[in-house]
């Protein structure tokens, strides 16, 4: 399902004194089926923006368009039609999701999306096991208390939550934040395979490596507007400090190995592996 | 739900600026007068129209809108019902507290079931001091710092320290209760979206489901709770808090003139609220030789 939003306009707690505007007119769309990035520095509005995607949330003004849903300003959110199908479709991981978990076992927590959203007891049980087999939790996790597990468990446990009921657009706010490399690293190769699955994946991030290496499209946000929508390459080779943002590793190695005088083909690197092809590469394949 | 109603709201009006605890005293002082019972209805409805009045003021300065607490109101529709109905089913005098005053004439009788227009009266009274309630309340607490609030609390407290009452400690976690209304209120809305994502419909549904979605709700905010208390005891104690130590302070209460003038002023509404309670003093027959019963 496309995306568009056209000139979305936000603000927290309004006709207050702790008004704060989060989004000022935003406006850009995310294609069918991609793995889209959105950076920006802290407190520019990404996570108020990701809200409006599943309605969550409803603009002051503007609309947002999730395939035949839209989601424009209402008084009451009730006045918003179908928007329990909306949710179904699209799912969304939040920043630090562990905090959602409250059944006593992890597989009753992870089943409960499926049965919210209308599946019987067995099914959504089912469902739950593919889920957590997908997030690398085995057998042994069913029937333990989702409380009783480490941090990095727990947000696997409540990504399961998510992906239980198979949204068509995942929208995902720092799933790696605090997590170790490795674990990270999974975590990403997991969007990754469900992605390729035909999932579109919306990720926010601080981590311009993952952009580089797993994202299509990248839209960069400053101060509650999108500023822009980059290839990701192409975005690195602008200078992008006034955002707050900083070169991936990879990228910035490469750049420093080019400005040293070998000739890199930078355009071709995602990851430490294509770096290491292009470095090569450049040796005429033989080092 | 209106998530701010209650916040400490940051302006500069007057009663911002008002020495704490006086304005505790103060507030105490209105909420006596709203609950003093008067003689007859004329004097209740006079006595409460002023404070509403005094209290209409109040929120103005602290710049709430008085649709804020019109909107506090709308989760109360049921228990504004219930209290018609019993005061109309329940017969006359009855009830403990307030008397239905039967000066006000019958409003219906059918076949026995009499209705007296005091009931309404009655019930309307009741109905208006609630919003009274909250209204001062929120007055106090838009206006006033959590800190300074229980830095007010513990003054008042200190005398007790003589007869080994911990008013420290009262005070401490008091201050901590405070400061972390608003942060649990952050904690709900967050969960309620998250569950909300997950298919939760927290307005909808029968009661099963409303208690399911519920316990959604509740378990990760108790557990946060308490994850929250457990850091906050350690973090205390990291930096070294002992409860029994002596401790100075950044912030010194200071009492000003317009501290004076706002406690007296509130006092001497109160006295002239006992006066008129007390008394039975009716001005309506007392200046234009009017009665109204
Ligand atoms: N619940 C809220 N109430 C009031 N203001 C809020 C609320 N949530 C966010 N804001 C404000 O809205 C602005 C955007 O916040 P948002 O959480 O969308 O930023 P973000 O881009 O996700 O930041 P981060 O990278 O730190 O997650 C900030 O200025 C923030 O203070
Ligand atoms: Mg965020």
């Amino acid at each position: 399902m496309p995306i568009t939003f056209k000139d979305v306009f936000f603000t927290h707690d309004p006709n207050t004194p702790l008004a704060a505007n989060a989004l000022k007119g935003v406006n850009f769309e995310i294609e069918d089926g991609s793995f889209f990035a959105i950076v920006g520095k802290t407190g520019c509005g990404k996570s108020t923006l990701i809200q409006h995607i599943n309605a969550l949330l409803t603009p002051m003004s503007g609309e947002i368009r999730v395939g035949e849903f839209v989601n424009h300003p209402v008084k009451k959110k009730r006045q918003l039609k179908k928007v329990p199908e909306l949710r179904r479709e699209v799912g969304v991981v939040f920043q630090f999701p562990e905090y959602q978990l409250f059944e006593e076992t992890v597989e009753k927590d992870v089943a409960f999306a499926p049965k919210n959203f209308g599946l019987k007891e067995k099914e959504a049980l089912d469902e739950a096991h593919k889920a957590l087999s997908l997030v690398d939790l085995d057998e042994s996790f069913y029937k333990r208390s989702p409380f009783d597990l480490s941090g990095g468990e727990k947000r696997r446990v409540a990504i399961a939550g998510v992906l239980a009921f198979k949204p068509k657009v995942l929208v995902i706010d720092e799933p790696t934040a605090g997590l170790d490399p490795v674990g990270a690293e999974e975590m990403m190769s997991l969007f990754q395979r469900i992605h390729d699955e035909g999932t579109t994946i919306i990720l926010v991030t601080h981590d311009m490596d993952i952009v580089l290496k797993h994202a299509d499209k990248v839209a960069v946000m400053d101060d509650g507007k999108c500023v822009g929508v980059y290839d990701p390459k192409e975005l690195f080779k602008e200078d992008i400090s006034s955002y707050s943002l900083d070169d991936p590793l990879v990228y910035g190695f490469a750049k420093r190995v080019k400005q040293k005088g070998l000739d890199l083909d930078v355009s071709s690197i995602k990851d430490v592996d294509s770096l290491a092809d292009a470095i090569i590469a450049s040796k005429g394949g033989i080092l | 739900m209106n998530f701010s109603l209650g916040r400490y709201i940051p302006y500069e009006s007057i009663i911002h600026k008002i020495d704490p605890r006086a304005k505790i005293v103060g507030i105490i002082a209105l909420m006596v007068c709203i609950f003093l019972p008067m003689r007859s209805w004329t004097m209740t409805a006079t006595s409460l129209g002023l404070s509403t009045i005094l209290v209409i003021i109040l929120l103005a300065c602290t710049r709430t809108g008085i649709h804020n607490i019109l909107g506090s109101l709308k989760s109360m529709w049921f228990m504004v019902i219930m209290l018609l109905l019993v005061y109309t089913l329940m017969p006359y005098n009855s009830l403990p507290n307030i008397p239905v005053d039967d000066n006000l004439g019958v409003a219906w009788n059918l076949n026995g079931w009499t209705v007296y227009w005091g009931s309404f009266a009655a019930a309307g009274t009741i109905l208006m001091r609630l919003v009274l309630m909250i209204s001062i309340t929120v007055v106090l607490t838009a206006s006033t710092k959590p800190l300074d609030l229980t830095y007010a609390f513990e003054w008042y407290l200190t005398p007790l320290k003589v007869i080994h009452f911990p008013a420290h400690e009262v005070a401490m976690t008091i201050s901590i209760a405070l400061r972390f209304i608003p942060t649990l209120m952050d904690d709900t809305k967050r969960i309620m979206k998250a569950q909300e994502s997950r298919g939760v419909d927290f307005s909808h549904g029968g009661l099963g489901k409303k208690i399911r979605a519920l316990s959604s709700l509740i378990v990760p905010l108790f557990v946060s709770a308490f994850s929250r208390s457990e850091e906050l005891a350690n973090a205390m104690e990291c930096r070294g808090y002992d409860p029994k130590a002596k401790r100075t302070r950044y912030r010194i209460l200071r009492w000003k003139w317009f501290d004076w003038v706002f406690l007296i002023l509130l006092l001497a509404i109160l006295a002239l609220y006992i006066y008129v309670c007390v008394s039975g003093f009716d001005p309506y027959n007392f200046f234009f030789g009017l009665t109204l019963q």
